[in-house]
């Protein structure tokens, strides 16, 4: 096994896993093949002796037989396990190992024993024990290999070369060697080697390997690409932006890995039982062999049942019943592009009763453009451009669409400037000091709104965000920018309200635009005028009712996902918000949050199914082994099964439609 | 603070995972650990003064090899 893992490092270097899991299913394997060669000669004349009562062979040669032909499959290819479970028994870490090595060295050893005549032979069925633990192990770690396939594809996915462009000559290079800054050269078919931004060429992109969109993206001068997706079409120059564990490849990689680290509440009493679980076993075999000792004084009989005791035991399926079913379901995610930061928010996500969503960039895309303009003296275009200068100085996304709108070359000087968080900003061109911003900072500033306010009203039924313009306390007009609805935010909202859920929307905007908003989509309940800082402690409130999700982008909400139960942090283009959010999405799509709460109560339900049977599984076939109805072998084949259940049914999760 | 990723060999059930996060948690300045059977690997978040060599032998104690460490 050693030897083998040696071999795969050296060939794929040292910068990629080495598919670990095939080297095991190989050992395995090869295991297994050697060791049923020398058991079914075994099993054949233990069958035909006991059934038929018939010898191939004469007495104690025969034994003497299926004692040689058992010390290879014991003590060679199962030498692995014993020298785990003898050492274990030392160290006192105890495993599975433990229990299968002490049950088949104690049966070959009365192997030995029996020629004294103290006790029967059970070397042949430690024989059968060992290779239908090898058998067992082969199969699960098959399954287990099945249920991280997805990761794994994940895991290899990112380019190993890229082609630079240095002077007038590409060169080859290993991914590792890339700098930030080098010029990629990537042509039809290929991969782009790492993140970056296309300074030369036009193309699409297949990007649904990491964001999970079906649909291939165009790219041209200026468009930022991620590593890993593939170019399809064009030739695209490419300048690096972040390499190595910068890129988004690696950030979504580390998210699944964590992950896998983090515990599911329920799990906590599986892993409690599992830790004590083998010394447990270990002394109730003892007892079990003194009991059957005392009550019926044979040794053989008493031993067999002991052997059948510790073999059963399975502390396996308990232990494999949370992570495979997790492993699954990060797989089924991280392809549509729904990562499961914290395991706990699967456990949490059934009680969730209301969620909430921010509106801008969650519900909307975000870019908000401006669609009228109403000047009092009906000079449009001095409006706009004085409020451009203005909002220059801003980084609002609505300031921005003001400016993009005015497209002014040059802009005038501003003095004593000032941004009124959530209100609007303001300042002084020459003499003359201009407000812009909502109705909350017009009437703080005792501005009149008369003869605007029809205007304001009619533009916030419609959905769009009002920005008042006055000059030295006079309205002289308003501009009204809409920010669309993101395409499929309605059917999202319809399928989660369809689902029961209490929808609420979130925003900073004043209730009359957010009710349009909310009217386009079906959100029912609308939570206006809330400042950044106020969103957290909205949700602390609406938590009194019961438990809440949180919908927004992970830099302006970020407070807010911490508070709620289960926070769903939308990612936007290549910054996925590591830090805050349970479940990341990594494209900014509401039917992700529909998939991820479907997703989630398929895996806890999942996760419920495996523990079950694990604990069923053990507390049925123990005392059964205990009180002697179950011969070794078919306890071990038992044994061998339950974990197999386990990770089949784990793979089953597949089968769930979350879409 | 710092976190580190181990890459672990030999482990092949839950038991294992249990008695390697058991092992590494009795090294002083190891602050989380947790080992999945699923990717092999551990990720530990240790103090800085912690030696990677006291991670593999506590890992080794545990009957297991550290195959390397990120």
């Amino acid at each position: 096994m050693k030897h083998e893992h040696n071999e795969i490092e050296s060939m794929n270097g040292h910068h990629h896993d080495e598919p670990v899991e095939d080297a095991e299913i190989k050992s395995w394997k090869k295991k297994l093949v050697l060791s049923w060669i020398f058991t079914i000669p075994i099993a054949l004349m233990m069958l035909s002796e006991r059934l038929l009562n018939f010898s191939f062979i004469e007495m104690p040669y025969q034994s003497i037989l299926i004692l040689a032909l058992a010390f290879p499959v014991v003590f060679i290819f199962g030498w692995d396990t014993i020298r785990a479970g003898i050492r274990g028994l030392f160290t006192f870490y105890f495993n599975m190992d433990s229990l299968i090595s002490l049950g088949t060295v104690i049966a070959y050893i009365t192997g030995l024993v029996a020629f004294i005549g103290l006790v029967d032979d059970y070397s042949g069925v430690a024989a059968m024990i060992m290779s239908f633990y090898i058998t067992g192990k082969f199969v699960e770690a098959t399954a287990r290999g099945k249920a991280s396939q997805e990761i794994r594809k994940l895991l290899e996915l990112g380019a190993k070369n890229a082609r630079i462009i240095k002077g007038n000559r590409e060169y080859e290079i290993p991914i590792s060697e890339v700098k930030i800054g080098d010029i990629l050269l990537i042509k039809p078919g290929e991969k782009i080697p790492t993140d970056g931004i296309v300074v030369k060429g036009e193309s699409s992109i297949d990007e649904s390997m990491v964001t999970g969109e079906s649909l291939p993206v165009e790219k041209l001068k200026g468009s930022s690409v991620i590593g890993a997706t593939i170019n399809q079409d064009g030739v695209l120059y490419v300048k690096a932006l972040k390499v190595g564990k910068d890129t988004f490849l690696a950030h979504i990689i580390e998210l699944v890995e964590e992950a896998q680290g983090t515990k599911i509440p329920i799990q906590k009493l599986a892993d409690k039982i599992t830790s004590i679980f083998v010394p447990a076993i270990l002394i109730l075999t003892i007892l079990t062999f003194t009991g059957w000792m005392i009550f019926l004084g044979e040794i053989s009989r008493s031993l067999g049942v002991a052997i059948a005791v510790l073999v059963i035991a399975c502390p396996c399926a308990l232990g494999l019943a949370t992570p495979t079913a997790l492993m699954v379901s990060s797989g089924m995610g991280a392809r549509r592009g729904i990562l499961i930061r914290k395991g706990e928010a699967i456990q949490t996500m059934k009680e969730v009763k209301s969620i909430v969503f921010d509106k801008t960039g969650t519900i909307t895309k975000g870019k908000p453009e401006v669609t009228n303009i109403k000047s009092m003296n009906g000079k449009e275009n001095e409006l706009i451009n004085l409020a451009a200068n203005l909002e220059k100085l801003s980084e609002h996304p609505i300031a921005k669409a003001i400016v993009d709108k005015a497209a002014l070359k040059k802009y005038k000087k501003v003095t004593s400037f000032k941004v009124l968080r959530g209100r609007g900003v303001e300042g002084k061109i020459g003499k003359d000091s201009v407000v812009i911003g909502n109705q909350t900072l017009m009437n703080e500033r005792k501005i009149n709104l008369d003869k605007i306010i029809k205007f304001v009203e009619n533009f916030e039924e419609e959905g769009k965000t009002t920005m008042i313009v006055s000059v030295n306390k006079k309205v002289i007009g308003v501009v009204a920018v809409a920010d669309a609805v993101k395409e499929d935010s309605k059917e999202a909202i319809e399928k989660l309200n369809k689902q029961g859920y209490r929808t609420i929307m979130i925003t900073g905007d004043n209730e009359r635009t957010a009710k349009a908003i909310a009217k386009q989509v079906g959100i029912n309940e609308v939570i206006a005028n809330v400042l950044p800082e106020n969103k957290a402690k909205k949700v602390e409130e609406l938590q009194k009712e019961g438990m809440v999700a949180f919908i927004g982008d992970g830099i302006n909400d970020a407070p807010a996902l911490k508070q709620s139960n289960v926070g769903i942090a939308m990612g936007t283009g290549t910054d996925i918000a590591i830090e805050a959010g349970d479940i990341v999405l990594a494209k900014g799509s509401l039917i992700g949050v529909v998939q991820a709460i479907n997703l989630s109560k398929a895996t806890f339900k999942k996760i419920k199914q495996n523990l079950f049977w694990a604990f069923a599984y053990n507390v049925i076939a123990i005392p059964l082994a205990i009180g002697g109805f179950l011969h070794p072998v078919i306890a071990e084949i038992a044994m061998a099964l339950s974990s197999i259940t386990v990770v089949s049914n784990a793979n089953l999760l597949r089968k769930k439609k979350i879409d | 603070m710092k976190k580190l990723k181990l890459i672990i060999e030999g482990m092949h059930c839950a038991s294992c995972a249990s008695n390697i996060e058991k092992s590494l948690r009795k090294v002083n300045g190891v602050r989380e650990v947790s080992v999945s059977l699923m990717l092999k690997k551990g990720i530990v978040e240790i103090e800085d003064f912690v030696k990677e060599d006291e991670l593999k032998k506590a890992v080794a104690k545990a009957g297991y090899k550290v195959a390397r460490i990120e």
